[in-house]
């Protein structure tokens, strides 16, 4: 069984020879092929060498495109600040005005910043690993980006203070959600993850996520035409899981490290995928041991139902981290499928 | 209605972010006859009291945070439109994210509340250096700072911030607070970039800050 085949019978709760292990090792890629994260991101080759560094190293059951919401804040017309030892941030968006927003031209996929280099990557990761590896394309969530072409704090405020602005806002940025999104799956993804910072409960509270923000969540995930899982960036997750199924297209949830395992099953039903919920700050400062004996515990919670991934609950595991601490989470999937069978 | 009676019923519109329903009750209480300062110490500062551990519960979220601010502002500026002559100015601090980070949202709260609660706040913005945090503090007379940053990696670079006040013998003169998402996360990271201090919320900025001010005075080491 491939990596594939694996992942996908998970989602449709078919039997598997492992449980699948996924990882978030974007910039981790170019510290394996010793890449200048600045030519990682911008350089389809680079990216992709990494992602097949990260296969070689690792034999995680994904490879993807970047896990970074500055790419878009970029083709939106803001500044990157670059790092020589973490993934790209957002250092000024491009417009600090909802109704300024509303006059911009939405990004071309085919032109504007890096998104031509994501697409042509997420290309060449299709060519190279079709229905071996599954390719994941990440996109930003269509509540969240609001706040990377206005800024978070004049999302927040436009979004409580000025509901009118805010909803034609989410609706002009809605439409490149959908475009982008769509453009991934062309370009080959197989699968998308979606990264929305909106569903995290440190961010926007139950109320405020089910009145403004899942009719949007419904609105936009049906004209996105491929599988999605909705992912909290690394806040918690379980206050809103019982209003996400029937979402359309999504097939599995990635939870927060503090959400627990067992209530997030019982909140979500039994037909969608769970992925996590390792802590991403342990991964650079405990040991190989520490982080098996967490995987484990993870696999004999929630493996035994179906349906379970394995994974970091965040966003890009920290370059710092030893590549043994990521081995052991392979090792745990293994260990579990020996001893407790593996036949869901 | 007691003082307990209005501070439920603010504390309720904070929580349902209701801005223009907490502003009712604020013109309310001053209507029923209440002093503009008791509205403040009796009403204002225990609703925040209260808010504060429900954060430390983790039931509160950014967004509500966000309007809790807003609402501690509207109150403050309503009930002492004057403010500077009628309530104790408390000194001025020095905030900002330290270098190579860029999330704003809870230095701004915290600037809210620190304004709100009497602090001159001189917020310097995103990415800031440690020499300029210094230098500022020393420019406003300031005997805290403090340094904001969400992820680890940017919060390690508090430690040039600790080394250079250290290296300058600002240490009993200038004191350290430290604050972001990933302080609550791995309370042990205050101690391994320097801070003297943290504060789980924007809330407990004020507390903080008064304790650490004191500290600078009598030259105590946490």
């Amino acid at each position: 069984m491939n990596a594939y085949q694996r992942l996908m019978n998970t989602l449709m709760g078919q039997p598997v020879d492992r449980v699948p292990v996924l990882a978030v090792l974007g910039a981790y890629g170019g510290k394996l092929t010793q890449t200048d994260l600045k030519t990682l991101y911008r350089d389809p080759a680079a990216w992709v060498a990494g992602q097949q560094a990260v296969q070689e190293a690792f034999g995680f059951d994904l490879v993807m495109t970047e896990f970074n919401y500055s790419a878009i804040a970029e083709a939106f017309g803001g500044e990157v600040a670059w790092f020589s030892d973490q993934a790209p941030n957002i250092k000024r968006p491009a417009t600090s005005s909802a109704e300024a927003a509303l006059q911009m031209a939405l990004p071309d996929p085919q032109q504007s910043g890096r998104l031509p280099a994501i697409l042509e990557s997420t290309r060449r990761l299709a060519e190279r690993y079709k229905e071996q590896v599954p390719v994941i394309g990440v996109v930003p969530g269509p509540a969240i980006l609001p706040a990377l072409l206005i800024g978070m704090e004049q999302w927040m405020e436009t979004l409580l203070f000025a509901q009118d602005s805010a909803g034609k806002l989410l609706e002009h940025t809605g439409s490149f959600f959908v475009t982008w999104a769509n453009a991934l799956l062309q370009a080959g993804a197989d699968c998308l993850v979606v990264t929305e910072g909106m569903a995290a409960a440190e961010i926007a509270p139950r109320e405020l996520f089910a009145e403004r923000f899942l009719p949007h969540l419904a609105t936009t995930f049906s004209q996105v035409l491929g599988p999605k899982v909705l992912h909290q960036t690394g806040g918690s997750i379980n206050h809103i899981l019982d209003l996400l199924p029937g979402l359309d297209g999504l097939v599995a949830v990635a939870i927060g490290s503090k959400d627990d395992l067992a209530q997030a099953r019982a909140l979500i039903g039994p037909g969608l995928t769970l992925i996590g919920n390792l802590d991403n700050l342990c991964f650079p400062t405990a040991s190989p041991d520490e982080l098996y004996a967490m995987a484990l515990a993870c696999l004999q919670t929630a493996a035994p139902n179906g349906h379970y991934i394995l994974s970091n609950a965040g966003a890009d595991i920290s370059l710092a981290t030893a590549p043994e601490n990521l081995k052991a989470l392979l090792a745990a999937s293994n260990e579990y499928a020996l001893t407790a069978g593996c036949s869901r | 209605m007691g003082y307990q009676d209005w501070t439920n019923r603010l504390l309720d519109t904070m929580i349902a972010s209701d801005r223009s329903a907490a502003a009712e009750i604020i013109s309310q209480a001053l209507a029923s006859g209440i002093a503009p300062m008791l509205v403040i110490s009796e009403i204002l500062d225990p609703a925040l009291v209260l808010l504060g551990r429900r954060w430390e519960q983790e039931t509160l979220s950014l967004a509500q945070g966000f309007v809790a601010a807003k609402i501690a502002e509207d109150a403050m500026l309503h009930c002492i439109p004057g403010q500077t002559e009628l309530y104790p100015n408390k000194g001025a601090v020095v905030i900002g994210n330290i270098e190579d980070d860029f999330h704003s949202l809870g230095r701004r709260a915290v600037s809210l509340f620190l304004s709100a609660a009497g602090w001159e706040v001189h917020d310097l913005g995103n990415d800031v250096p440690a020499e300029q945090f210094i230098d500022k503090a020393l420019e406003v007379n300031a005997s805290v700072i403090g340094a904001s940053a969400m992820m680890q990696t940017t919060a390690l670079n508090i430690r040039r911030l600790r080394e250079l006040i250290d290296s300058r013998g600002l240490q009993n003169r200038l004191k350290l607070a430290v604050g972001g998402a990933v302080f609550n996360w791995r309370p042990e990271l205050v101690a391994e970039v320097g801070g003297d201090g943290t504060a789980r919320n924007a809330v407990g900025a004020d507390e903080l800050f008064m304790r650490l001010q004191s500290d600078a005075t009598t030259g105590a080491t946490p």
